[in-house]
């Protein structure tokens, strides 16, 4: 595990090596003294962040440490108690060409009447506007964005009749043709099978290549080093930010997740 | 049919597509009930208003009633906010006291107010063509065919020009928030054309039938398509087949309209439940049945893979290998030789090629869940249909 471990690591080192010299570092996000709150009880509190252009990164935390919060109050979804975000240095929504949203695959019914490409099209209608309806073109880009998920053979499939999996990689497809610079994704590996894991995180990373800003929330930490370059951790308040070979250690760990945890890569 | 019959079967038409529209979206939204709560809410706004004009088809009444109806949504919502109730009860707790002060003040002022609690709950369907419309002096048709047909040319409008909005919003709140679509505008928005389109109806067809209007055709649609245009076009279709063979039902056994179109759309809906092709109740028996005897024929298939002893293969022991009874290893083993999969030579049974390939298809499928494999295997097994 060790050994692989730091295999792993020489891979993500090189991968990220030129996006994270300071230099010509441009903040894709910023988030200011965020602190949102449900109902008064605060379940983000008092968050400062700074996404740096160009890196693929996960926020990890406990159930409820308000990971989806973080990113629906950032997306303009849930209003905050307090603070401010910017997307490259303007308010969300005069940025909203800029970012595509995968929301969690529950949070949506899937026995709604409505096929696979219809859903991939309705990431299209960010760029349409209110009332114009969707055309060729934008039926063209949907159709691009199944192939390079590899759904196209099941576009006009009920997405009730797409196992998990499939459901998760139509989400994909409708981030991709919204043809974004940040992309938002709310637990993309969840219930997915392990080819559908990788066909993913492939596509993840060829947006990071593209020099796209990818944050994902993610659960499975064994994966964090071999996925990601960049890391958050967040448990209501933010823990730690940044490259995952400086701070995806045993102390971070700790003080998310609160008990003492031996699963990260050894220094 | 007289100009008075084919009117009122014009305005019970025209309502019912007025009602199917958004009545396919709060189905989908699972807001069903809400419907009934505004029904019922409007009465208070619909008494108010009639105070204020005097007139049960003014414009301004029916704006007023709908806002009733707005209104009862906003305060079901800020009930369950509170977290100490669900929605359900939010919704028990609202629309019963708003409808009973409508209830009150009808009963306190009886004398002025051409309206009486059987008229708001079945509506009057049948005196709608003797409420006319004149303009200088000249008869232009039932008061009430011209309010639900604005309502209507409305509704239609709105549905034209927000149809991927309301789509977006309803399939998936939280991208169409973040796409700029506000949720909220649109939720809205929705309320009020269903409050207004309430109104509109419920004088025609009273309070009751107005919900069964809004649920039962959209209802029916969904059990029969997977497709939202396709749903909404059932759900007018429905809608309309009931309001005018109710109508005849009503005509023929000589009772209230309202009450023989809301028996025709449980008609309609039971006839669709027990036939509709795929989520039907017969062919949901029928396809587990079919299920039940393809497991099975794997399961005798794979056993034939497995084993290539002679004692294991033998026909009059099969049974007691897989231990089935004797009734249901004869109909797989039927279905198998039927398709070609098996032959059978000397009461020993052997795999053919197709038998063998489809027994390792099926089980790599099982296996993996990959779907492509099995594509063209769907066609010809239920099992796989998901």
């Amino acid at each position: 595990m060790n050994e692989l471990a730091k295999e792993l690591k020489a891979i993500s080192m090189d991968d990220h090596i030129k996006e994270t010299s300071p230099s010509k570092t441009v903040l894709a996000v910023k988030v200011d003294d965020l602190t949102v709150a449900y109902n008064y009880k605060p379940v983000l509190w008092d968050i400062d962040l700074e996404i740096p252009e160009g890196v693929l990164m996960a926020i990890v935390g406990p159930n409820g440490a308000g990971k989806s919060t973080l990113i629906k109050a950032i997306l303009g979804i849930l209003k905050p108690l307090a603070g401010s975000v910017t997307i490259y240095g303007k308010p969300y929504h005069k940025q909203r060409s800029l970012v595509a949203y995968v929301p969690q695959k529950g949070s949506v019914d899937w026995d709604f009447p409505t096929t696979a490409l219809d859903v991939v099209m309705m990431g299209t209608y960010g760029s349409l506007g209110w009332i114009k309806r969707p055309g060729v073109k934008e039926k063209k880009a949907a159709l691009e964005a199944l192939e390079k998920v590899g759904m196209l053979p099941f576009k006009n499939r009920q997405i009730s009749q797409l196992s998990g999996g499939q459901q998760q990689r139509i989400f994909l497809a409708r981030a991709l043709v919204q043809d974004a610079s940040i992309y938002f994704m709310d637990e993309p590996f969840q219930g997915v099978d392990a080819t559908t894991e990788i066909a993913i995180i492939n596509i993840l990373k060829e947006l990071r290549k593209a020099g796209k800003t990818v944050i994902v929330v993610h659960h499975d930490l064994q994966t964090v080093p071999e996925y990601f370059d960049w890391v958050t951790f967040l448990n209501v308040k933010k823990i730690a930010t940044g490259p995952v070979m400086d701070i995806f250690n045993d102390d971070n760990l700790t003080k998310t997740y609160g008990i003492n945890y031996k699963v990260s890569v050894q220094k | 049919m007289n100009s008075a019959q084919f009117e009122i079967q014009l305005i019970a038409s025209l309502v019912a597509i007025a009602c199917a529209i958004p009545g396919t979206f709060l189905v989908l939204r699972k807001m069903a009930m809400i419907s009934d709560a505004i029904s019922h809410s409007i009465l208070p706004g619909i008494v108010v208003g009639f105070f204020i004009t005097q007139d049960l088809n003014s414009p301004w009444l029916i704006l007023l009633a709908a806002l009733t109806g707005v209104i009862t949504v906003a305060l079901v919502e800020r009930i369950q906010k509170t977290g100490l109730v669900k929605e359900d009860t939010a919704i028990g707790l609202v629309f019963p006291a708003l409808f009973s002060i409508g209830v009150i003040m009808i009963a306190k002022n009886a004398n002025d107010v051409h309206l009486d609690v059987d008229a708001v709950l079945l509506g009057e369907l049948a005196f709608a063509p003797f409420d006319r419309l004149t303009i200088g002096g000249t008869d232009i048709g039932p008061k009430s065919l011209w309010v639900i047909g604005t309502i209507l040319m409305v509704t239609v409008g709105l549905l034209i020009a927000f149809f991927k909005e309301l789509k977006v919003s309803t399939f998936d709140p939280g991208l169409s928030a973040s796409l700029g679509f506000s949720p909220l505008i649109i939720h809205y928005g929705l309320m009020t054309v269903s409050s207004v389109t309430t109104v509109g109806a419920f004088d025609a067809v009273g309070a009751i039938l107005v919900v069964a209007l809004m649920i039962a055709p959209a209802a029916c649609a969904y059990l029969l398509t997977t497709d939202l245009k396709k749903m909404l076009g059932l759900a007018v279709l429905f809608g309309v087949f009931s309001a005018i063979s109710g109508y005849w039902l009503a005509h023929w056994i000589d009772a209230s309209i309202a009450g023989s179109i809301t028996t025709m759309l449980g008609v309609v809906f039971l006839f669709i439940y027990l036939f509709a092709p795929s989520k039907g109740l017969i062919a949901v028996i029928y396809r587990d049945k079919q299920q039940r005897i393809e497991v099975s024929l794997l399961t005798f298939l794979l056993h034939l893979k497995n084993h290539t002893e002679e004692r294991e293969r033998h026909v009059n022991h099969l049974c007691e290998h897989i231990n089935w009874q004797k009734v249901r290893s004869q109909t797989v083993l039927d279905l198998a030789l039927k398709n070609n999969m098996i032959h059978i030579n000397k009461n020993i049974v052997t795999l053919t090629e197709k038998g063998d390939d489809f027994t390792s298809q099926a089980i790599d499928y099982i296996i993996t869940n990959e779907d492509a494999q099995i594509e063209d295997m769907k066609d010809d097994f239920f099992l796989f249909r998901g």
